[in-house]
């Protein structure tokens, strides 16, 4: 069933998603009203809110597809689950950078021990130790039945660090589903919606391509080995 | 199942080699402490709880690693699996050694930490005790669900902290609020959402855990 969405993804995504980031630059940079209060450090909003959306949205399904393969131990729900987290971690990564360079003009530094930054960080880390724990099994099957429990605990894990860092204390600003400020203007809201599309695109485009090398790679595995076998017989 | 705790028991009460090195290093840790930070008399009840906690963790991820160690190295983990028990069982039974290790460990090292720290603890020490026991739990559930994981990679030991210790900050915010709590002389009532994090941390684990090794344990 994975491999129709993958092939799906890879027939249809490829040709859109450099446009889709060209207009949403365009959009960014161009079209978009500045904001009043916080100037132009505003318009990162457009690329770290979604990165960090994005990521979440990697995890969850890294989370989902692992609970899948321990149920079917079907190895294509496996590939689906590391390609998600290698694309997730990416996007991860870029709203970490991004956030940064905010906080930077916006909060006079770059790091501060905020509720979600901290959250983010330590889902960055979960999912950071997921790959090393793929790299250093070298591919046994305990490695990535183990990897795929790792992955199930990150995402069930989510929750609970949120609550536990948001009592411990918050600044960061409340942007979306905030009644009172927030976005408003609809140019703004526009721009957004245009980036979140573009990125989620731009990742179902990594996630299939990911996933497309994994099973290639282990078929090639499988390949080589077979062709030993046949040269020995004869 | 309780073959398997009887056993680890006995094993560890004979030698005394995994809990005497966990004492010993979580006294220098709280000792490192004391240099690191130059504790003034009014900022020690702030930091006690953390420093606590942080020679807990570090010495229960050395000590809570070696518990599938043993029966790598002797070659008893195919017996251990195909023994009749469920693998959920062999979870619990190894978890519940690696408790019994940690409560040990905590009996010997809080002594020496109230005397270090020259804290008063007197009426809440039975609080205290269930916030240990409640982050312990959580501890070797985490790690004994792990522990396995890491010595099938390459880095063996050396994976079992970068695994887990992202996945117990939110166990270890909890009890360290949890255990600052309760050194004010609060009451158990008083945890509120503290309380609920280290019971849900608890619960999640110990659930994920006896389901996941059906899964995991498949040589």
């Amino acid at each position: 069933m994975i491999n129709k969405v993958e092939n799906l993804i890879l027939a249809l995504v490829p040709p859109i998603v450099g446009p889709a980031i060209l207009v949403s630059l365009w959009a960014i940079f161009f079209w978009v009203p500045t904001d009043v209060s916080l100037g132009l450090s505003q318009r990162i909003f457009y690329y770290h809110v979604p990165s960090a959306i994005t990521s979440l949205l990697a995890f969850a399904i890294a989370g989902g597809t692992s609970a899948l393969y321990l149920r079917t131990a079907n190895e294509d729900w496996d590939h689906a689950a590391s390609a998600a987290v290698t694309a997730g971690l990416t996007f991860a990564s870029l709203a970490l950078i991004t956030g940064s360079v905010w906080a930077r003009t916006a909060w006079g530094t770059w790091w501060t021990w905020d509720a979600r930054l901290t959250t983010f960080l330590i889902l960055w880390a979960v999912f950071a130790s997921y790959e090393l724990l793929r790299a250093l099994s070298a591919g046994n099957e305990m490695g990535r039945r183990y990897a795929a429990v790792l992955a199930i605990v990150g995402a069930l894990n989510i929750p609970l660090v949120q609550f536990a860092t948001r009592l411990w204390r918050t600044i960061h600003p409340q942007v979306i589903n905030n009644p009172e400020g927030g976005i408003s203007d609809p140019a703004m809201q526009a721009t957004f919606l245009i980036s979140l599309v573009s990125f989620w695109l731009l990742f179902a485009w990594l996630w299939a391509l990911r996933m497309r090398v994994l099973r290639l790679s282990t078929r090639t595995e499988l390949l080589v080995e077979e062709s030993y076998h046949w040269s020995s017989t004869r | 199942m309780l073959a398997v705790i009887w056993k680890d028991i006995m094993l560890e009460s004979r030698g005394r080699e995994t809990i005497s090195a966990l004492f010993v290093l979580g006294v220098v840790i709280l000792l490192i402490f004391n240099f690191a930070v130059d504790v003034g008399s009014d900022e020690i009840e702030r930091m006690a709880p953390g420093m606590l906690w942080i020679a807990i963790v570090l010495s229960a991820m050395l000590g809570l690693g070696r518990i599938f160690l043993i029966e790598k190295e002797n070659g008893c983990m195919t017996a251990l699996v195909l023994s009749p028990i469920d693998r959920g069982g062999l979870f619990i039974a190894k978890l519940l050694v690696n408790l019994l290790l940690l409560i040990v460990f905590e009996a010997m090292l809080v002594p020496v930490f109230i005397l270090l720290f020259d804290l008063d603890v007197g009426a809440n020490a039975l609080n205290l005790a269930v916030v240990l026991g409640a982050g312990s739990l959580g501890l070797a559930a985490t790690g004994t669900l792990f522990a396995l994981a890491a010595l099938g990679t390459r880095a063996r030991e050396l994976m079992l902290p970068l695994i887990v210790l992202p996945l117990q900050i939110p166990l270890l915010i909890a009890a360290v609020k949890a255990t600052d709590i309760v050194l004010r002389s609060g009451s158990l009532a008083d945890l509120g959402a503290w309380g609920s994090i280290l019971a849900a941390f608890d619960v999640i684990f110990v659930t994920v855990g006896w389901l996941a090794f059906e899964f995991i344990t498949v040589d």
